[in-house]
C-alpha cells in the first residue's frame, strides 16, 4: 500500500496510535457527560486500527473476539436488571471518591458502552479484513522490494493501488 | 408417573445419538426400547380405570395455556398399543438392520423421539397440547420415511409425507381455535356437546385434519409412498401408531362434535369411499409391504366411518377394531420385512413356497391374516362382529351405504388377505424355483410370535378385552354406558351368517386373482400430482428470487430511490413554504456550497480515490454544519466516520482499477434523474416534517430525564445508553449481524482462492459486473 511504502507515514502512525488510544479511553470514560461515548470510541479504536492496517504494522484480525465479547457484554448490560427485578436496561448511577481522580460518578451505562466500542472495533476490523486487507501487510513488504522494481520495469508507473493485488 | 416417563422418553431419545457410536446400533434400538417398555407396563395396570390422572404445568400465563396431560382409560389403552408395539419394533428393528449398518443410532433416537410424540398425543388434556404433539409426530415420522435419506425415492416420499400431513396440521390449528373458542375450554376432558355454526366449521376442519393424518381419500396418496420407510418404521407408524392419530382425534373430539350438522355426512364420506379404494388399491399390488398399506388404509376408512356413525354400537366396534388392527396389522409388516430381509424380495409373485422354509412367519402370518379377515378365533372375528351389528342396528339410506362400505370392505379385505398369503406361502407351481431364503433371526422371529399370538389370545381371553379394553373406551368416546360386547361365539344369527358370506365370498375373490397374477399397480396419480405442487412452488421461488434478487447493485439502488419516491408521496402537500428560511448565519452558505460542489465534483470525477476524498470533503462540510447547530457529538461522530471510510477506501482501492469504468450517456442520465429523486425526497421529507409540527419538542423532558435518572450531562449519550437503549442494543445487533455477514463473505472468498476456484475473476473490464457478483455471493 501507498502508506506502507512511506517510513515517515508509517512512523507517523506510529506514533500517533497510543495518543488517538487515549483520546479514545477518554471519549468513552467522559461521554457520559461531555461529548463522546461508545460509537465514538469505538470510531476512535477503529480508526487507529485502520491507519495501522493501511501501514502494514497490524492485521485485521480476531474481529469475532470484538463482537462476541461485545456482545455479550452488552447483553448482560440489558438484562442484568432483571434479576433484581427492575425494567430491561435499567441504570444504575454510582458515585464515588477516588484518589487522584476525585469525585467521580459512573453508572451502569459505562459498560454498555464499552460493550458497545468493541463491537464497532469489531465490525470495523471485519470490515477491513472483508476488503482484503488481511494479506496486506505482506504484501505491503512485497510490493515495497519486488513489486515496485517489476512496476517500474514494466510500465514506468510509479503508484497505482490497482497493480497491488496479484 | 406421567412426567417421569416422558421425561425418560426425551431423555434417553437426546442421549442415544451421543452413545450410539460407543455402544453400536443394536444397543441403540435396546436402549430406545426401554422406556416404551416401561411405559407400555405401566399403562398396562392402568388399563380399564375409571380415574383420570391429571397432571400439568403452566406454559403461558394469562393465554390459558397449559401443557396438560392425562391419563384415562383410553389414555392407559393407547399408551399400551403406542409402547407396548413400539418396544416390539425396537426389539425387531435389532434383528432387521445387519450389525453394520449405518446411522441406526439416530434411527433409534427418531424412534424414540417419534414414540414420545405419540404418547404426548394420545395423552394430551388440553386440545393445544395435542397439536403440539401432532406436529411433532409428522416431523418425527418425516425423519424415519426419509430414513434412507441418500435415496430419492425415500427424500420423495418423505416430503409428500410431510407436506400433507403438515397442512393438515394447519387445518387442525385452525379447528382447534373455532372449538375452543365455541366450547370455552381447551380442556379435553370436559366436552359437552357443541352445536351451531362455528362448531360445524371446527368439526369439518377437524374431521379433514384426521383425514389427512390417517390417509383418507384423497389425502391417502402420501402413505403407499412412505413404505419406502424401513419396515420396522412402517410396521409402527403405519399400522399401529401415527396413522390411527386421525382416528383418535375424532374419538377424543366425538362427544363435542358430533352433532353438529356436518360431522356425520363428512366422515362417512371419507370413511366409506376409503374403505373400498383402499381395498381395491391392495388387490392391484404385488409388493407385499405395498398390499398391507393400502389394506391400512381401507381399515382407517373403516374407523372413521364407525366413529362418524355414532351410535354405541358402531363407537364400540370401531374401538375394537382399532385395537384388533395395531395388533395384526403391525404382526403381518413384520412378517413381510422378515421375508424381505431374508429372501431378498417382497413381491408375491417371485416368492413361493415359504410356509416350508419359514414356518414361524407363515404361522404368525396365517394367525395374523385371518384375525384381518375376521375369521375365528382370530380377536379381529368378534370386532368385524361388531361392525356388522352396527350396521344392522342402523336404518334407512344410513345403513344402505353402512352397509355397502362396511360389508363390501370386508369382502375385499378377506380377499386381499388371501391373496397375500397365498401369493407369499403356498407352494412353488410348476416351473417356479422355490425361494431361496436365509437363516432366521430371532430379534425378528420374536415381536412376531408375541403379536401373532396376541390376535389369538384375544380371542381366548375375549371377557377380559371387552369389559377391561374395550368398553372403558367406548363409554368415554360415547360418553354413555349402553355399549355393545364382544360375542366369542353368537350362534346362527343375522350378523354370524353374513360373516360366512363374506368370507366365502372375499376368499373366491382372493383366489381367483391368486391365479391370475396381476402386475404391480402405480402410485396413486394423486402422488404425482404432489410432488408436481411442490415442485412448481420451488421453480416458482426460484424465478421470484431470479426475478427480485437480480444481484444489480445499480437497480438495486434505483429500486431504494423509486420506494422512497412514492412512500414521501403523501407528504408534499404537507410542505409549508412560508417555515423555510435562508440561513442562520452566512458561514452555513459557505458550507453548503462546498458540500454542493464536492458533491457534483464527485460524481464528474473519473479516478476512484480522488473520488473517494471528494466523498470525505462533503462528509466533513455536514459535520461543519452539525457544528454550527451546537452538536458536538454528531460533529465528533460524522468526523470519525469520514476518516474511517475514506482510509477504508484506500484499503478497499486496492482491489479496484484506479479509474471509474466508462458509463453510457442514457445511464447517466438515469444517474442523474435518480440523484436528484433522493435530493427531493429528503428535502421534502425534512420541509413536511419542520412544517407540521403539533406537540411541544421533547428537548426538555429528555434533558431533565438525562439530568436526574441517567446521571449524565450529555444528553445524547444518555439518550443511546439509557433513554433509548432498547433501540442501542437493537442497533449492535445489527452491527454485530453486518459484521459476521461480512468475515463470512471473506472466508468464502479465501477458500475459494486456497482452493484455487476462483469464482470471482477479477475483470478489469467491467467494475460494476464483479462488485455485484461480490456482493451476490
Amino acid at each position: 500500500m501507498i502508506a506502507s511504502r512511506s517510513p515517515i507515514v508509517r512512523l507517523a502512525i506510529q506514533a500517533a496510535s497510543p495518543l488517538a488510544i487515549m483520546i479514545g479511553a477518554f471519549a468513552l470514560f467522559a461521554g457520559h457527560n461531555q461529548p463522546g461515548g461508545g460509537f465514538a470510541a469505538g470510531l476512535l479504536f477503529g480508526a487507529v486500527v485502520v491507519l495501522r492496517t493501511v501501514a502494514g504494522l497490524q492485521r485485521p484480525e480476531h474481529a469475532v473476539g470484538y463482537l462476541a465479547w461485545g456482545g455479550v457484554i452488552v447483553c448482560v448490560c440489558a438484562l442484568a436488571p432483571l434479576l433484581w427485578g427492575e425494567p430491561l436496561l435499567n441504570q444504575v448511577v454510582i458515585e464515588g471518591t477516588v484518589p487522584v481522580l476525585g469525585k467521580v460518578k459512573s453508572g451502569s451505562a459505562l459498560p454498555f458502552d464499552i460493550g458497545v466500542t468493541l463491537i464497532v472495533v469489531g465490525l470495523i476490523l471485519s470490515l477491513l479484513d472483508g476488503l482484503g486487507a488481511t494479506d496486506l501487510s505482506q504484501d505491503a513488504r512485497r510490493t515495497s522490494r519486488v513489486r515496485r522494481a517489476e512496476i517500474d520495469v514494466r510500465t514506468g508507473e510509479s503508484s497505482g493501488a490497482s497493480e497491488d493485488k496479484a | 408417573m406421567i412426567w417421569a416417563l416422558l421425561a425418560a422418553h426425551v431423555v434417553v431419545a437426546a442421549a442415544i445419538p451421543a452413545f450410539a457410536a460407543r455402544v453400536g446400533g443394536r444397543a441403540s434400538l435396546w436402549l430406545a426400547g426401554a422406556p416404551m417398555a416401561a411405559t407400555a407396563i405401566w399403562a398396562w395396570t392402568q388399563l380399564g380405570t375409571t380415574t383420570t390422572t391429571s397432571v400439568g404445568v403452566e406454559w403461558v400465563t394469562g393465554l390459558d395455556l397449559e401443557f396438560a396431560f392425562r391419563v384415562d382409560a383410553m389414555g392407559a389403552l393407547l399408551a399400551v398399543l403406542v409402547s407396548g408395539i413400539g418396544a416390539l419394533v425396537c426389539v425387531y428393528a435389532s434383528g432387521y438392520f445387519s450389525a453394520s449398518a449405518a446411522g441406526v443410532g439416530r434411527f433409534a433416537a427418531t424412534l424414540l423421539a417419534f414414540s414420545t410424540a405419540m404418547l404426548g398425543l394420545v395423552w394430551a388434556e388440553t386440545v393445544w397440547t395435542l397439536f403440539v404433539f401432532w406436529e411433532l409426530t409428522s416431523v418425527t415420522s418425516f425423519l424415519l420415511v426419509g430414513f434412507k435419506n441418500t435415496d430419492p425415492v425415500a427424500r420423495t416420499a418423505a416430503r409428500r409425507a410431510l407436506v400433507i400431513t403438515a397442512s393438515g396440521g394447519l387445518v387442525l390449528l385452525a379447528g382447534f381455535v373455532l372449538f375452543v373458542d365455541a366450547a370455552g375450554s381447551a380442556r379435553l376432558t370436559e366436552l359437552s356437546a357443541l352445536s351451531g355454526g362455528q362448531a360445524t366449521a371446527a368439526g369439518v376442519l377437524v374431521i379433514v385434519a384426521a383425514a389427512t393424518k390417517s390417509a383418507q381419500v384423497p389425502f391417502h396418496v402420501w402413505l403407499p409412498g412412505a413404505m419406502a420407510a424401513p419396515t420396522p418404521v412402517s410396521a409402527y407408524l403405519h399400522s399401529a401408531t401415527m396413522v390411527k392419530a386421525g382416528v383418535i382425534l375424532i374419538a377424543l373430539l366425538a362427544p363435542a362434535l358430533r352433532d353438529t350438522d356436518a360431522w356425520k355426512p363428512l366422515g362417512l364420506t371419507f370413511g366409506i369411499i376409503t374403505i373400498v379404494w383402499g381395498a381395491i388399491g391392495a388387490l392391484r399390488h404385488v409388493d407385499a409391504k405395498l398390499i398391507l398399506a393400502w389394506g391400512t388404509v381401507s381399515q382407517l376408512g373403516l374407523l372413521v366411518t364407525l366413529l362418524a356413525v355414532g351410535t354405541g354400537k358402531a363407537t364400540f366396534a370401531a374401538m375394537s377394531i382399532l385395537v384388533a388392527h395395531a395388533v395384526f396389522k403391525a404382526a403381518l409388516f413384520m412378517v413381510v420385512g422378515d421375508i424381505d430381509v431374508r429372501t431378498g424380495t417382497r413381491d408375491i409373485n417371485q416368492l413361493h413356497g415359504l410356509a416350508r422354509s419359514m414356518p414361524v412367519a407363515f404361522v404368525v402370518a396365517v394367525l395374523a391374516g385371518a384375525s384381518m379377515a375376521g375369521v375365528p378365533p382370530m380377536l379381529g372375528f368378534p370386532a368385524k362382529e361388531a361392525a356388522v351389528e352396527a350396521v344392522l342396528g342402523l336404518s334407512g339410506f344410513d345403513q344402505f351405504i353402512v352397509g355397502v362400505g362396511v360389508l363390501g370392505g370386508s369382502v375385499l379385505t378377506v380377499a386381499y388377505t388371501a391373496r397375500l398369503l397365498l401369493g407369499v406361502f403356498s407352494p412353488a407351481r410348476r416351473g417356479d424355483e422355490p425361494t431361496a431364503v436365509a437363516p432366521r433371526r430371532w430379534a425378528m422371529s420374536g415381536p412376531e410370535i408375541v403379536l401373532g399370538a396376541a390376535s389369538l389370545l384375544g380371542f381366548v381371553f375375549l371377557t377380559w378385552v371387552t369389559d377391561v379394553v374395550v368398553r372403558p373406551v367406548s363409554v368415554l368416546v360415547q360418553q354413555s354406558s349402553e355399549v355393545y360386547s364382544l360375542i366369542r361365539w353368537p350362534g346362527l344369527k343375522d350378523a354370524f351368517v353374513i360373516s360366512c358370506i363374506i368370507i366365502g365370498l372375499g376368499a373366491v375373490i382372493g383366489w381367483v386373482l391368486h391365479r391370475r397374477r396381476v402386475v404391480d399397480g402405480p402410485l396413486p396419480r394423486g402422488a404425482y400430482g404432489v410432488d408436481w405442487g411442490i415442485d412448481s412452488i420451488v421453480v416458482l421461488a426460484r424465478r421470484v428470487a431470479a426475478i427480485v434478487q437480480h444481484g444489480s447493485l445499480p437497480a438495486y439502488l434505483a429500486t431504494t430511490v423509486l420506494v422512497l419516491l412514492a412512500a414521501i408521496s403523501p407528504f408534499y402537500a404537507e410542505v409549508d413554504i412560508g417555515v423555510l428560511y435562508r440561513w442562520d448565519n452566512a458561514t452555513q452558505a459557505a458550507l453548503v456550497v462546498l458540500v454542493v460542489a464536492a458533491s457534483i465534483a464527485a460524481t464528474i470525477i473519473r479516478t476512484r480515490l480522488a473520488a473517494a476524498m471528494v466523498l470525505g470533503a462533503v462528509g466533513f462540510g455536514v459535520a461543519g454544519l452539525f457544528f454550527g447547530q451546537g452538536a458536538p457529538d454528531l460533529v465528533l461522530t460524522q468526523l470519525l466516520v469520514e476518516t474511517v471510510v475514506v482510509v477504508g477506501f484506500v484499503v478497499g482501492l486496492g482491489a479496484l482499477r484506479r479509474r471509474f469504468p466508462a458509463v453510457s450517456r442514457p445511464w447517466l442520465v438515469w444517474r442523474i434523474i435518480a440523484s436528484v429523486c433522493v435530493g427531493i425526497v429528503v428535502a421534502v421529507a425534512l420541509a413536511a416534517s419542520a412544517s407540521d409540527r403539533t406537540g411541544t419538542p421533547p428537548i426538555d423532558e429528555l434533558t431533565e430525564g438525562a439530568v436526574n435518572e441517567g446521571g449524565g450531562n450529555n444528553v445524547v449519550n444518555v439518550i443511546l445508553t439509557d433513554i433509548r437503549a432498547l433501540d442501542t442494543l437493537g442497533e449492535v445487533v445489527v452491527l454485530i449481524v453486518v459484521a459476521l455477514g461480512i468475515l463470512t463473505l471473506a472466508k468464502v472468498r479465501r477458500d475459494e482462492e486456497a482452493s484455487g476456484l476462483d469464482a470471482h475473476p477479477i475483470d478489469e473490464s467491467d467494475d460494476d459486473e464483479r462488485l455485484t457478483e461480490d456482493v451476490s455471493s
